[in-house]
């Protein structure tokens, strides 16, 4: 069982209004289990080809390659709630091919599918994509913690809970992430959530050791902050989740943006201000996607004026765990278009390092979300979270303390707010057949 | 290790039809000189190219740069690059890659490039030598399965180890899966785009190299057939191969096509009716084996763009299933995988799996290309009586231990 949650007294109090509210409303009561298939509802704020919302969706109405067959999920997707519709809009269009399928132009209708009372038996959140008004640390405000709470409303007037599914971090906001956890908790709303990275192929198809005592950890990566961060996050945390006495949480964080990161390279360790290069270099070396550095070769290691030219704005998250492992999130857009991850691990002589595969270009299905519409699926099926939610708690607080360090150009936070204990899964939960 | 350490440093000769950018001269050239990523680090074979031949030099040719970048030296004949100008024998192994180039193209749509002929100069000066030294030669032995059997004989006589092939069956596998040694398949079909004649053959060898596992080894082919057009989907029909092992080969596929490069969404191309209509010109590899195996691969252009492979293992309730992973362009890391197969050859002058995989995979293809020519019939191919067994161990990249 994971251990309690430990959220901050700032955090609680910030959630006080709505466990207060909860507690008047008697939350908690399971729904009835029935032997029916489950009605999911979705809330989901665009659809348009290869966002979020179209491939999660589609995985649910058109199945997908599974094992040796194509799978129709054991769920049937009756609700929408669409908040913007771009043009390319196709939730319109699914929702005319698949009859069951109906639009609903509010979040509690669609939950009620426009009757009085809870109608489905699963809800998923799916705030990615769509435009979205972006704060002055850059953050753009998804409104996922809004879909929840208005969610949360529904559950209370009904005095029931479904099993919820939120895609990505909680919210880009720390209070808001730790208010969803609690609220969670509190009323006892079975909430899976995070990236689709944990769950996908891996490549060598590799897990963190039993009982690892995990020295120093790193994941590099490509895309923005606010972003892609998260996905290389919870990359880094689904691995080390996993050592030796479980997770204790993270206690202070730095970002760096620009030059200072080819210092850090240059330092050669973490206790000079860097990380261990043979992380670094395990973590290139399973990439596929390596920028080459010089014209005319097709793949070559780059040197650091290599990395310098060719990364125009590098970032890196530096972090310390409160029982002392290191970690390192990079992001090195134009080197490396995919994710990987390293670790040392103590007594072996060899980091451990793979990659986390997302699909070979953009011709390809993004089938990282074959497994994560699995999980979801065997979610609602089962009521039970796959993973720990602390999981991505830690993540989505992580990236917004990332995003802080970054909003005042670099600097330690301290974040005893993130010292969340929790314990993995003793099972691997990453695709491997 | 110490004595390693001490041991001179190999020495190799590469034989290629061009080095221009991401031709596999190239790419695979290439990872002796710079080095490649391997087990999470960036390795450097301890070996040096020392010399090249090359054959043709077309715009863009980049073998005298590499040359003058890496100190080694091109030589105008096969026999004085193995000889690095002397009068002997002078490198421990030779790369023969002869893909990519302009060469004819015979009737059966055969590019005819010249593997043989430069593995017969090579042998050559084996010959006066009285020794070879190990060669691996870049994909299939020679268009023309006479002239891969007087390769293989040639081999034998010197008694050199020697790998082939395609980087199919040492790439990435998603899942990780193997056929478990000596397991009685019962029907077997892959999936392959591309060209013929070069992309089929690597379709081939990555059936080949999961069913020369099955139990009692490979025995070789019996007949072979090659189908095209509507009598491709007929066959299936016919039960000649299975729709089953389609869908599952397509469950393991990440290619977009019709609706789904439309508008995103996941294809089940077995079921929708979208398969035939994709698919303007298929073909059907039909394989029959000595012993009774029935395997057949799919070329179907226009629906996928990868490689997949599906087969019913006896005594399994599930069906065993895997796409043959090819990392994106330009790094092409599955031929990171095929040239660390290389460098172990050279290094311990022992093959890790049988060149006759490959010898019998070119006698397949260059059959199933008779067949096309000769009005689709089947083919007896009494000829293609090679038999040998795979080795125990699995050879693919990230394989478990």
């Amino acid at each position: 069982m994971p251990e309690p949650l430990k959220i901050s007294r700032r955090t609680v109090l910030a959630a006080a209004p709505a466990a207060a509210a909860l507690s008047m409303t008697g939350c908690g009561v399971l729904a009835n289990q029935t032997a029916k298939r489950p009605r999911i509802a979705a809330l989901v704020t665009e659809v348009r080809r290869l966002s979020h919302g179209e491939v999660i969706l589609d995985r649910f109405l058109e199945g997908f390659g599974w094992e040796s067959g194509h799978h129709h999920p054991q769920v049937d997707l009756v609700s929408l709630y669409v908040d913007q519709f771009p043009e390319g809009d196709l939730s319109r269009e699914r929702a005319a091919r698949f009859p069951q399928l109906k639009i609903y132009p509010s979040v509690a209708e669609a939950l009620t599918c426009g009757g009085e009372k809870l109608a489905v038996d699963g809800v998923m959140i799916i705030g990615e994509h769509g435009k979205y008004p972006v704060n002055e640390k850059g953050q753009t405000l998804y409104p996922r913690y809004e879909f929840f709470q208005q969610t949360v409303d529904v559950f209370s007037k009904n005095g029931r809970v479904v099993p919820v599914f939120n895609d990505k971090h909680l919210s880009w906001n720390w209070e808001l992430c730790a208010k969803m956890a609690l609220t969670a908790r509190c009323m006892g709303i079975p909430l899976m959530a995070g990236s689709s990275l944990p769950v996908t192929w891996r490549i060598p198809s590799v897990e963190m050791p039993d009982e690892a005592e995990v020295e120093e950890a790193m994941a590099i990566g490509n895309g923005n902050p606010d972003s892609y961060d998260f996905h290389a996050l919870e990359t880094i945390q689904c691995f080390v989740e996993r050592r030796k006495d479980g997770e204790t949480g993270v206690v202070r964080l730095e970002a760096l943006r620009g030059d200072v990161v080819w210092k850090a390279l240059a330092a050669g360790s973490w206790s000079a201000g860097g990380w261990d290069p043979t992380l670094f270099e395990a973590c290139l070396c399973r990439s596929h996607t390596l920028t080459p550095a010089r014209e005319g070769f097709n793949h070559v290691y780059p040197t650091p004026e290599d990395m310098a030219r060719i990364v125009k704005d590098p970032v890196a998250y530096r972090f310390e765990y409160a029982d002392r492992l290191k970690a390192t999130m990079l992001l090195l857009n134009g080197l490396v278009g995919d994710i990987t991850f390293a670790a040392r691990i103590k007594g072996q002589s060899e980091p451990l390092s793979t990659l986390m595969y997302l699909g070979g270009s953009n011709d390809t299905q993004p089938f990282n979300f074959d497994a994560l519409v699995w999980n979801i699926e065997q979610f609602f099926l089962t009521r039970k979270v796959p993973y720990p939610l602390e999981r991505t708690l830690l993540t989505s607080g992580l990236v917004a303390a990332g995003i802080e360090s970054l909003h005042r150009k670099g600097g330690w936070i301290d974040t005893p707010h993130l010292e969340i204990s929790y314990l993995a899964t003793r099972h691997s939960t990453f695709r491997r057949t | 290790m110490a004595d390693a350490a001490k041991a001179p440093r190999k020495r190799l000769a590469i034989i290629t039809t061009v080095w221009r950018y991401l031709s596999h001269a190239q790419h695979m050239g290439d990872r002796f000189l710079v080095g490649y990523p391997w087990n999470g680090r960036w390795h450097r074979p301890e070996m040096d190219v020392v010399s090249l031949y090359v054959d043709q030099k077309p715009e863009g040719d980049q073998s005298q740069a590499r040359a003058d970048e890496f100190k080694f030296k091109v030589y105008p004949t096969i026999a004085e690059t193995l000889r690095c100008g002397t009068d002997r024998l002078a490198v421990d192994g030779v790369l023969i890659i002869g893909e990519h180039g302009d060469y004819p193209i015979n009737e059966k749509g055969q590019i005819l490039y010249p593997r043989y002929e430069f593995f017969k100069q090579c042998v050559d000066v084996f010959d006066k030598e009285g020794r070879g030294v190990p060669v691996f030669n870049d994909k299939h032995l020679s268009y023309s399965f006479d002239k891969a059997s007087q390769m293989v004989a040639a081999r034998k006589r010197l008694g050199f180890p020697m790998l082939a092939g395609s980087s199919l069956p040492v790439t990435w596998r998603l899942p990780s899966v193997e056929v478990p040694l000596d397991s009685t398949i019962e029907e077997a079909l892959m999936v392959g785009v591309g060209g013929s004649d070069p992309m089929d053959f690597h379709a081939l060898e990555a059936m080949q190299c999961m069913l020369e596992r099955r139990r009692n080894g490979e025995t070789g082919v019996k007949a072979v057939q090659l189908l095209q057009g509507p009598a491709v989907w007929q066959a299936g029909k016919d039960g000649r191969w299975s729709r089953r092992l389609l869908e599952a080969a397509l469950a393991r596929s990440t290619s977009m096509s019709g609706n789904a490069t439309k508008d995103g969404r996941p294809q089940d191309l077995t079921h929708s009716g979208e398969l035939e209509q994709l698919v303007k010109d298929p073909a059907a590899y039909l394989i029959e084996y000595n012993d009774g195996l029935r395997a057949t691969l799919l070329m179907i252009n226009g629906a996928v763009s990868d490689y997949t492979f599906a087969c019913r293992v006896r005594g399994h309730s599930q069906i065993l299933s895997t796409q043959f992973l090819l990392p994106v362009v330009p790094n092409v890391t599955y031929s990171t995988c095929l040239m660390n197969k290389v460098e172990e050859m050279i290094a311990s002058g022992k093959a890790p799996y049988p060149v006759e995989r490959t010898q019998l995979v070119s006698g397949i293809l260059d059959l199933c290309l008779e067949s096309k020519v000769r009005a689709n019939q089947r083919l007896d191919t009494p000829q293609l009586n090679v038999q040998y067994r795979a080795p125990k161990a699995s050879q693919f990249g990230g394989a478990p231990a």
